[in-house]
């Protein structure tokens, strides 16, 4: 096609909307909508998952580690009668601070893993005692705080892990490292998150489909509208020989257009909402702030205008495809 | 009955030339089972002014739609300005509707456009250029007699002027063959004679002309080849000598 040809129908194109400026607002109104849920849809989305990683990153892994604690308080250390055997050196594989530094790089070197924290003994136990109702430390203190008995907590490691999805297989390859006691953790969060972003995931690909189909039929439906109207002017444009293309062009562009203005009109929209929710809601219900638009703004501009373009294209492309194969009736106008 | 070769003056025919349309063996059936068209055998040669004639139903519509590749027939072969129809793929059809050009009954004006821009539309889906269509368009306008009015709106014409300006559409492209679809049927007798002079001078500088018409006192009038089309066969044919 002639560059000539290119501009005229480029110009042609922006002169349908005009034209037709009553049906492409419908169809902006209704495309505006379609996206605005699923911007809304995916903005929430976008703040579950980013919650969730928080959550992810706060469920934390004890790691105990096998240090003399350890096996004095294990079940080789303790004697039928309750009490305590004389622990060697060989009894524990941890003997210093140094070792259990290099433990925790050890750990930090295995797969799925985000951050490995070193607790010694006294800060165990100081965590372990904050913990505790007052009627329990006061309990603790009888046992424990005596020269024979001391501290018996065992130095270790807090670990958070990437994904909580390999929970499993991580703890596996933690406990398999020498030097590591035991584990404590919390399997059953870990479970739940990675449940509930899978059914984000799941519910948010299904109201994308859903919707990307309404916005399909929906810039069908002024295509059609629009080929309707011009349907003498096309049954000239066949009778003096354009080819398909030529007149295809214009309502591709008509299309896209539609489809690119409805993205930007969404993202305006979907931004004031945002915001709204933020300065408002949010501060009243007294809930942490929400990602910053910025953040996700690309992101959301470039699914709209993917889902704008695409629905413009396919839809103006199957509709008028769908007329210029009709055969017999090319020059039938009125 | 009306003797041809006394009132028509039948087509001259130039003999070593190839046809510019020719039917041979082309029938035609819709899918409703109306049988069209049945057995077509006819050459028009190129230069020569044709009337296609016959009542309603007759099969001149489909007759038309086969010469400019809207329908295709079911037996027969069928060659127009070169371009052999029944083998032709889906892609050449518009290059071969370029070497024509259509006037239409209703005379098929964009009425947002004015005359000039009606006609340069013709010119811009073949995608010729901003200076050629200024030039091509006034010079068509001229022929039809419509420079003065090129910025007028559809609307603001006669019926007859607005089948001129469909003529001038036709012409711009400067086609080799004009179909005319009963180009007369929505003008007044007077502007009717008005049309049919101005393709003839347009058949006068060398455009093979086809038009399909009711008025039989204009095709008298004018004496030129008449084909009858009855019951979807070729009953007369001034060429041959038949008579209607």
């Amino acid at each position: 096609m002639k560059l000539t040809s290119v501009k005229y129908l480029i110009g042609n194109g922006f002169k349908n909307i005009w034209l037709n400026k009553l049906m492409s607002l419908a169809s902006i109104g209704v495309l505006v909508a379609c996206m605005s849920v699923i911007g809304l849809a995916m903005a929430l989305s976008f703040n579950v998952d980013h919650a969730l990683s928080g959550l992810e990153q706060e469920n934390v892994v004890l790691v105990f580690f096998d240090d003399r604690n350890s096996a004095l308080y294990s079940e080789s250390g303790t004697s039928p009668d309750g009490t305590y055997n004389e622990i060697t050196e060989d009894d524990y594989s941890v003997h210093s601070f140094e070792d259990a530094i290099l433990l925790c790089s050890e750990i930090e070197k295995l797969d799925n893993i985000a951050s490995v924290k070193y607790v010694s003994s006294d800060d165990a136990l100081l965590t372990t005692m904050e913990s505790m109702s007052e009627s329990d430390a006061k309990f603790y203190n009888v046992l424990f705080d005596s020269d024979d008995y001391g501290n018996p907590m065992p130095c270790g490691a807090r670990v958070t892990f990437q994904n909580l999805e390999n929970f499993d297989e991580t703890i596996k390859s933690i406990e398999a490292v020498d030097g590591v006691d035991s584990t404590y953790s919390s399997k059953n969060i870990a479970e739940r998150i990675t449940l509930i972003k899978r059914a984000i995931g799941i519910i948010g690909f299904w109201i994308v489909a859903v919707l990307l189909i309404i916005s399909l039929m929906i810039v069908s439906n002024t295509i059609r509208v629009t080929m309707y109207n011009r349907k003498l002017e096309i049954s000239i444009m066949k009778a003096v020989g354009a080819t398909d293309s030529f007149v295809r062009l214009p309502f591709m562009i008509e299309g896209v257009t539609i489809g690119l203005l409805s993205s930007i009109v969404t993202v305006v929209i979907c931004y004031f909402v945002y915001k709204a929710v933020d300065g408002t809601i949010m501060n009243k219900l007294g809930i942490v702030s929400l990602i910053p638009f910025a953040d996700f703004f690309w992101i959301l501009f470039g699914i709209f205008a993917g889902i704008g373009c695409f629905a413009g294209l396919f839809s103006s492309a199957f509709m008028i495809n769908k007329y210029l194969r009709k055969e017999g009736s090319e020059f039938r106008a009125l | 009955m009306i003797d041809i070769s006394e009132d028509f003056a039948i087509g001259q025919r130039p003999k070593a030339e190839a046809p510019l349309i020719e039917f041979k063996g082309v029938s035609k059936n819709y899918s409703n089972g109306t049988h069209a068209l049945d057995d077509i055998n006819i050459r028009i040669n190129k230069g020569e002014f044709v009337f296609v004639v016959g009542p309603s139903g007759a099969g001149k519509s489909t007759f038309m739609k086969l010469i400019m590749r809207e329908e295709k027939p079911n037996t027969g072969d069928i060659t127009v300005n070169g371009f052999k129809l029944t083998k032709m793929r889906r892609k050449q059809v518009p290059y071969f509707r370029r070497t024509m050009g259509i006037v239409f009954q209703d005379f098929r004006l964009i009425p947002n456009m004015n005359v000039f821009e009606n006609v340069a539309f013709a010119m811009h889906v073949v995608g010729a250029g901003r200076q050629e269509i200024r030039k091509n368009v006034s010079r068509a306008l001229n022929l039809v007699g419509l420079a003065e009015k090129a910025r007028c709106k559809p609307s603001e014409l006669s019926g007859g002027e607005q089948q001129r300006v469909g003529l001038a559409r036709a012409l711009v492209n400067k086609p080799s063959l004009i179909i005319a679809d009963e180009p007369t049927g929505n003008v007044d007798p007077n502007m009717s004679y008005e049309i049919v002079e101005l393709l003839t001078e347009i058949n006068r500088r060398g455009t093979t002309v086809l038009m399909v018409t009711h008025q039989h006192q204009l095709v008298r009038d004018f004496g030129k080849r008449v084909i009858m089309i009855e019951k979807g066969r070729i009953v007369a044919d001034s060429a041959n000598g038949g008579s209607i």
